[in-house]
């Protein structure tokens, strides 16, 4: 009974395929947009879910506690007298200040951050991170040791020169020897840094000897985090306190389809179905009438004729998914997302080289599946009624 | 052979590809293992905070010490214009 069924569904389909070529041209370019936009629609949501999982792996020893000064919505320096007033606080483990800020480099319209590291001025200070320092050298004017990113260095234009200089804020030359360079592997946090002296830092930004940017807290138990932050607030007036958990949950949520890029994907695939949908339900040819006619007439039951809609439809939206979908993880394996670069990289002058590994997720699957497959079979529905339902003496 | 069987076919080398694609990953995924390492650890000596994919906007660049109002401070009834702004969303 169930070889008869399935030898039954098996004829229909072959029906249904050799239909499919006599009209080839046309099939094919309806197979070639469908799968088109799903490649959109799958494209994104595998960057996004990449994003998202590389987020929970690499972005779990942010610190525990960040504390910014804020004057009229925006960020101000803080002094360095905030740090006694909360060493006292039961359960703080270390509070580390720390200087940075952004330095726009006027001759190529790059943005690069500065951050200031006290333990820079040791003899290899930083070690673990993947950076190669370079030998020592010495200069006959004063320069102060920099460890640069993988993008600066090019920014720059440095080859193999060693030296740069950035201008202070009123407008003096400060220069600087690259002690070493991050490696590209760790470029997705270290492209565009710049490592300094926290005293270097605060000379190239034109900061007073006591002022910081913002403090570090590090919290023994992470428990306490939450607490902790609500007493800091108490402590200094006029601050924000960025939590890890607050930073992951900001990860969480940046990628997805509310962004106007997400919401562009899938109003263009929704377009497109609609499209399809119209196409569809705008009834069939005089030929697809006829067909169907001579169909009843040689004996198919109404039945037989939704099904071998159902198998069009099948064939189709199938054929659309599977391309579809192996070209969008070929696009993020093999070619880094090359179509979705443009937007992720805007108009950054330094451009570091984002590569994204796709992770397969079932939900992912499930969502494309309901974006496109479902709608197209839900769209061929009352067509396929409709072409069943045709009286072959009202067509022959 | 038939032609339904030939779709199946297709279907299967699709499926197969997929695999291939899915294992290609995780293998890729594993050989990274040694440079994620790195990264989590300069995050940690260095206290960083965010990913380093667009340098263009302060506020995607450094998403997570930023606020909802970032992008519309440069000036009275300033606009968000960054294209990159696009991909991005702020927490609530």
């Amino acid at each position: 009974m169930a070889l008869r069924y399935i030898d039954r569904q098996l004829n229909i389909a072959d029906y249904a395929l050799s239909g499919f070529k006599r009209r080839v041209a046309r099939n094919v370019v309806v197979v070639f947009i469908f799968a088109l936009v799903i490649f959109m629609v799958a494209s994104f949501s595998l960057t996004t879910t990449s994003l998202k999982q590389a987020a929970g792996r690499l972005l779990e020893t942010v610190p525990d506690i960040t504390v910014q000064k804020m004057s009229a919505g925006r960020q101000v320096s803080l002094t360095e007298d905030a740090v006694d007033k909360l060493e006292n606080i039961f359960g703080i483990r270390s509070v580390r200040p720390r200087v940075w800020g952004y330095y726009f480099d006027e001759n190529n319209g790059a943005n690069y951050t500065v951050i200031g590291h006290p333990k820079l001025s040791e003899k290899s200070p930083l070690p673990g991170l993947g950076i190669d320092y370079l030998p020592e050298m010495q200069l006959d004017t004063v320069a102060e040791n920099a460890v640069i990113g993988r993008g600066v260095r090019q920014s720059l234009e440095l080859g193999s020169r060693r030296t740069f200089s950035l201008f202070r804020p009123d407008l003096t030359l400060k220069s600087f020897i690259t002690a070493g360079a991050f490696g590209a592997d760790t470029s997705m946090v270290t492209d565009d840094l710049i490592i300094m002296d926290l005293q270097a830092a605060r000379d190239l930004f034109g900061l007073a000897p006591a002022e910081i940017t913002d403090l570090l807290v590090d919290v023994a138990n992470p428990l306490e985090i939450d607490n902790i932050a609500d007493k800091i607030g108490e402590r200094l007036q006029g601050v924000r306190v960025v939590t890890r958990e607050r930073i992951a949950k900001t990860y969480r949520v940046a990628f997805g389809w509310r962004s106007g890029f997400g919401l562009a994907c899938l109003f263009g695939a929704m377009a497109a179905f609609a499209i399809f949908a119209w196409d569809k339900a705008t009834g069939l040819t005089p030929a697809q009438q006829r067909e169907v006619a001579i169909l009843k007439v040689v004996g198919w039951q109404t039945e037989d004729v939704i099904t071998l809609r159902f198998w069009e439809s099948i064939i189709i939206s199938a054929s659309a998914l599977g391309l579809g979908y192996l070209g969008a993880w070929m696009h993020l394996l093999f070619f880094d997302g090359v179509l979705f670069r443009p937007v992720l990289l805007g108009w950054s002058v330094l451009k570091p080289p984002v590569s994204l590994i796709p992770v397969f997720s079932i939900g992912d699957l499930l969502i494309i599946f309901s974006l496109s497959v479902l709608p197209y079979l839900a769209a061929t529905v009352i067509p396929a009624w409709h072409s069943a339902a045709i009286r072959p003496d009202s067509v022959i | 052979m038939r032609l339904s069987l030939r779709f199946l076919l297709f279907l299967a080398v699709c499926i197969s590809a997929q695999l291939g694609l899915i294992g290609a990953a995780n293998q890729r995924l594993a050989a990274s293992s040694e440079a994620e390492r790195r990264i989590v650890r300069s995050i940690e000596i260095l206290g960083l905070s965010d990913f380093c994919i667009a340098t263009d906007a302060r506020y995607v660049r450094h998403l997570a010490v930023s606020d909802r109002l970032s992008p519309f401070m440069d000036h009275p009834g300033s606009i968000e214009h960054f294209p990159t702004g696009s991909f991005w969303i702020p927490e609530r």
